[in-house]
């Protein structure tokens, strides 16, 4: 089998993580992007297996066999969104133009006193997200995350934003879900990305860009255990200092008939993987699952 | 085995009301062995389920980042002395 993100080495060196934070903090905007090109040539060069599941998904979005140039792009357009995650969480999100799509699927639910879950993926940046929850406070967020996994940058962002850490509610804890309920109790929203399966994660097989990959169903059952509505939510990063947050409320995750009880789980992840696929067409570039998603290797 | 007391017998039947065990006889649950993953397989949807049945069957809530939680979530045998211990406090 493939090697499957949670089996990867995080990407770049804590130094190199490091560096770009630093930079980012003491040198400004513009000088940091133009570092942004060298910084995603080491990777284009160094990383091989980044490099190849680009090309990779690339091939599947583009629907042809995409050159370097289109690989260093999609690299670059995500070492951007990194360097961006630190001025947004910052304080320099006013700097960005940061457009709300639908907002009112989040508020009808708000006006009615509803609680509910944010389910993204790893497409644009979720910190566009974060980052207006912390400093323009319309909503409190939590986000449910494995603790361990990409460590470096999580600390890194902590030490930029130290109240990012109390906004994580960490996965693969007995009480995980008993956290998830009392947040959404004291009115919090809850959010998560449901495209990534880690090893210990029951899956379903599920279409999307032409290819079969696995999704994890712990954000269809956690909804439907705790009934409450779903609203898919993804930072699209649309260029420079531009970033659109869509908001779309997802059909409501309920399988209580035992008899199909799985189909209707899968059903509920491949409608969610089919929006990722709307979102991924528009905006190729967003993809940031740099590993062999579809195991094809 | 080891042979459940009343009381374990007790939560033991709720557990496996509660998460619609259909396989497991409750009399054949071990009081010692873990509930979660490797024993019962449970995980931590089941554990929200079984804290709002504790709520509803005996009053007590279990609060998350609770220190005791690993044990109270351990084993039948810990999940029914944290349920006596807590209604014997609470009768104080």
């Amino acid at each position: 089998m493939s090697r499957r993100w949670f089996q990867q080495r995080e990407r770049g060196s804590p130094l190199l993580l490091q560096l770009i934070l630093w930079i980012a903090l003491h040198v400004g905007r513009p000088f940091a992007r133009m570092l942004l090109y060298p910084i995603s040539l080491y990777f284009f060069l160094a990383a091989a297996e980044q490099r190849n599941a680009s090309r990779l998904y690339l091939q599947r979005v583009l629907e042809r066999k995409p050159h370097a140039g289109q690989v260093l792009r999609h690299i670059h357009c995500f070492a951007a969104t990194i360097l961006d995650r630190v001025y947004l969480l910052s304080g320099h999100h006013r700097d960005y133009r940061i457009e709300i799509n639908n907002v009112r699927a989040l508020l009808d639910l708000a006006d009615n006193h509803q609680h509910c879950l944010l389910l993204g993926a790893h497409i644009g940046s979720f910190e566009v997200l974060r980052a207006l929850a912390i400093e323009e406070r319309p909503f409190r967020l939590k986000i449910l995350m494995y603790p361990e996994h990409n460590k470096t940058l999580t600390n890194l962002l902590i030490s930029v934003n130290p109240e990012i850490a109390e906004t994580v509610i960490p996965l693969g804890q007995v009480d995980t879900v008993i956290q998830v309920h009392e947040s959404l109790a004291n009115g919090e929203v809850v959010g998560m990305l449901g495209d990534r399966a880690a090893s210990r994660d029951k899956t379903v097989d599920c279409e999307l860009l032409g290819g079969t990959a696995r999704f994890p169903v712990g954000p269809a059952v956690l909804a439907a255990s705790l009934r409450v509505p779903v609203i898919l939510f993804l930072g699209l990063y649309r260029g420079n200092k531009h970033y659109e947050i869509h908001f779309e409320r997802l059909p409501d995750a309920d399988f209580r008939d035992r008899g199909s009880r799985s189909e209707q789980i899968q059903q509920w992840m491949q409608h969610y993987a089919e929006r990722l696929e709307v979102k991924v067409r528009d905006l190729p570039y967003n993809w940031f699952n740099f590993y062999d998603f579809w195991e094809e290797s | 085995m080891p042979k459940l007391s009343p009381q374990q017998l007790e939560v033991a039947n709720l557990i496996v009301d509660v998460l619609n065990l259909e396989d497991v006889d409750a009399n054949d649950i071990d009081p010692d062995a873990p509930l979660f993953r490797d024993g019962l397989g449970l995980d931590s949807i089941d554990a929200l389920e079984l804290s709002l049945a504790l709520k509803q069957r005996y009053g007590i809530e279990v609060r998350s980042k609770n220190e005791e939680n690993s044990r109270i979530f351990g084993s039948l045998a810990g999940l029914t002395d944290y349920i006596w211990r807590t209604r014997l406090d609470d009768k104080h």
